[in-house]
């Protein structure tokens, strides 16, 4: 790399580090110096979250050029978001709602509620700093929560269990993608003693009825959300949330179709940690929009170029399940020893983004079908297929080498699915490795103990050392 | 002319094993305890293979020497380091070609090896984690009975039938076992029943790799022939002998290796 490549992304760091700054130290001049010491106070994850722009540090660690700038801005994107979020937790508790991933935001937004995703800060925090949660996990333990339940719910029953989270008015949740984490909603609806609607996703959804029923079970979550809060539906809004959000969609397919190249113009954070926030967080903001044309013109100008966005690149391989919250260094360090891309995740990867924007049912339905085929949704119920099928088709559409399983030991519907599908695999000649680990607690595996895995599946399958 | 010796060292968590071959094959082994230090086992047990060969002085003087085991990268006069499970599949495979899944168990671990027609690595899963079912376990089992490892083996050869050790865990194990000894039960029918577990074990691990004939056994415990039997009523099919030391097979597979990066 010449000289002044290297200035270049050295500049690109320190524009996005500057920028990132600039936002986190907006939160407390909006919120004023007394406010801001309560929160400190009342929300001391707060501390963890204030360190968010180590992400950037993560995303850039040995990545240059278009590779880079794309990395750093799905951060740009994550860090004033983020910091707007926090302006909830001074918003009028009348409108604010705790809602599960697995609701859709759009339709809260539309009705002009303000939302607080129970498991967002169960995923942000171990990726800011991967001990975080750590000590939730252990209240909710305490509280005699089983502990080989997922750490995900578990941290945000802990995190409830201790009420660092703001005054809501009402929960929202619903019966997936598990059981650990239907059943956290009971705990968490006692102990915050508020009223909760638990939407029922359907369990064969493979037919028009189970459209019209969950469609159905959505028009009743925005009934009982209007008598229940100061939240009315605006029907504009929701298709203009939509219409934004397919346009989104829209750059995200193309963006798929360019790292379909070998070697990948773009992948790893670029791809999934980009889907993870704009389609999961913040569907229908117009700034998501512009990350994701910003992404496909960055890979198309590499393309042009003929720039790898990992210059090594020797193998491709996607990341199944989520990736690993506590050590999401994983993606750069796989590229750097090994030339190894990681050019997705399967949680980014839905293949039925669109929504039809042509009548209200037509948006609640389409919004139902993004659910219920939602990758988390699909895979950890319904049939195996599901779960084999959307794989040996990402393997050949994206012409992979090898498939990483992100082996969470506290998901016990994927566990489940281990045996068969290193059978399947070994039919089909694909090599394949399931990484034993905890999603968000690294006292469990830890990141030197995910490496070795790494390590000894590189060398003894794929015959290739650690450089 | 140097004579052409290659070697393989494999320095395992309890015991050192190292085998000298040529063109002509095998020319010297040796097994001995594992030292605190990696390189001091690599040192002792090379010297103890080399011992009667006379144109070998210091491992310097092989032509090339591969490391395996646990203790592979502490060899510092090594040519290359190559893991144990490539070494054992390389092994046993070379001992008999035909081989296709490998149950190796050493003295801290267990694992399962699926090769291919060319004796590569397809897929592999291990036990490092746990002590159950590893040699190590074995070694507690009969201290319980106070046998060596031969006199419990033979010992479990003896059971009239089997008593089943419900335990996992090699601490729980060990109180189990204690209690039904306490009990009168037949030492030889326990005896069975701690291979039997094992033998459960291992097929577990077996079974995430796929379990294709041929079956062999490497590692420490392929001596132990109370497992064997355990394995081989467990699997539904015989496991199959290798015509050198089972112990040796990570040794031997590193210095095949050897003969063919030299």
């Amino acid at each position: 790399m010449n000289f002044f490549n290297k200035i270049q992304d050295q500049a690109i760091y320190y524009q996005s580090y500057l920028k990132n700054y600039y936002h986190i130290l907006q939160l407390p001049v909006r919120q004023g110096p007394l406010r801001t010491i309560q929160h400190l106070k009342k929300y001391p994850w707060l501390w963890q979250l204030a360190k968010v722009n180590c992400l950037l540090d993560v995303v850039t660690h040995g990545r240059s050029g278009n590779y880079r700038k794309a990395t750093a801005s799905v951060v740009e994107m994550i860090v004033p978001n983020l910091m707007e979020l926090l302006d909830n937790l001074d918003a009028d508790p009348d409108r604010l709602i705790l809602h599960e991933d697995m609701v859709p935001p759009e339709i809260l937004s539309a009705m002009g509620l303000k939302t607080w995703m129970s498991e967002l800060l169960g995923i942000l925090l171990p990726i800011v700093d991967p001990h975080s949660v750590e000590k939730y996990i252990d209240v909710a333990e305490n509280a005699g929560i089983p502990p080989d339940i997922c750490s995900l719910p578990k941290s945000t029953m802990g995190i409830m269990l201790n009420k660092e989270v703001p005054p809501i008015k009402a929960i929202v949740s619903s019966n997936s993608p598990c059981d650990g984490g239907m059943a956290s909603y009971q705990l968490i609806k006692r102990h915050l003693d508020v009223p909760m609607f638990q939407i029922d996703v359907p369990y064969n959804f493979y037919n028009e009825r189970a459209t019209e029923y969950f469609a159905n079970e959505l028009k009743k979550m925005i009934f009982w959300l209007e008598t229940n809060t100061a939240g009315k539906m605006d029907w504009d809004r929701l298709r203009a949330i939509c219409e934004e959000r397919n346009k989104m969609a829209e750059y995200e397919l193309e963006l798929w179709e360019t790292i379909r190249r070998r070697p990948a113009p773009l992948a790893a954070e670029a791809v999934f940690l980009s889907h993870l926030w704009c389609f999961n967080v913040r569907p229908g903001d117009p700034d998501g929009t512009l990350l994701f044309k910003k992404l496909v013109e960055l890979a198309r100008d590499n393309i042009n170029k003929d720039i790898a966005a990992v210059p090594n690149e020797k193998y491709r391989a996607v990341l199944w399940n989520p990736p690993l919250l506590h050590f999401i260094d994983f993606f750069s360090f796989a590229e750097q020893h090994y030339g190894l891309t990681i050019i997705n995740d399967s949680m980014s990867y839905n293949r039925q983004p669109f929504i039809d924007t042509t009548s209200e049912d037509s948006m609640l339905k389409s919004l139902a079908h993004i659910i219920m085929t939602g990758p988390m949704a699909r895979h950890t119920r319904g049939p195996a297929e599901n779960y084999f099928n959307d794989m040996f088709y990402m393997y050949s559409y994206f012409d992979l080498d090898m498939i990483l399983i992100a082996g969470h030991i506290g998901c016990k519907n994927t566990a489940a699915l281990n045996g068969i599908l290193r059978e399947k695999c070994r039919n089909k000649g694909i090599p394949l490795l399931i990484i034993e680990y905890d999603l968000s607690d690294p006292r469990v595996v830890t990141q030197d103990a995910i490496i070795q895995q790494l390590d000894r599946f590189m060398e003894n399958i794929m015959k290739e050392r650690r450089n | 002319m140097k004579s052409f010796y290659v070697a393989g060292c494999d320095v395992g968590s309890t015991t050192g094993k190292a085998v000298i071959l040529n063109h002509e094959g095998i020319q010297g082994q040796a097994v001995c305890p594992s030292e605190i230090d990696p390189e001091d086992t690599a040192r002792k047990v090379l010297a103890m293979a080399y011992e009667k060969i006379n144109d070998i002085n210091t491992p310097q003087d092989l032509s090339y020497l591969i490391g395996t085991g646990y203790g592979r990268r502490e060899i510092p006069f090594a040519n290359e380091n190559i893991s144990e499970i490539s070494c054992h599949a390389m092994g046993a495979f070379k001992c008999l070609p035909k081989t296709r899944t490998i149950i190796d168990i050493g003295g801290q671990d267990v694992k399962a090896i699926s090769i291919g027609e060319t004796g590569e690595v397809l897929d592999f899963s291990m036990n490092d984690k746990c002590a159950a079912g590893t040699g190590r376990f074995f070694e507690m089992m009969a201290h319980i009975f106070r046998m060596t490892l031969t006199q419990f083996s033979e010992l479990s050869l003896q059971a009239q039938s089997i008593i089943s050790v419900t335990s996992q865990c090699s601490v729980f194990a060990e109180t189990e076992v204690i209690t039904l000894l306490a009990k009168r039960k037949s030492a030889a029918d326990i005896a069975a029943g701690i291979q039997s577990s094992v033998a459960k074990r291992c097929f577990t691990l077996l079974k995430k790799t796929g379990i294709q004939p041929l079956v062999t056994i490497t590692g420490g415990c392929s001596k132990n022939l109370g497992l064997i039997k355990a394995l081989e009523k467990r699997l539904r099919q015989p496991i199959h002998q290798l015509s050198i030391d089972p112990q040796l097979m990570g040794a031997y597979g590193a210095a095949v290796l050897a003969m063919k990066n030299s």
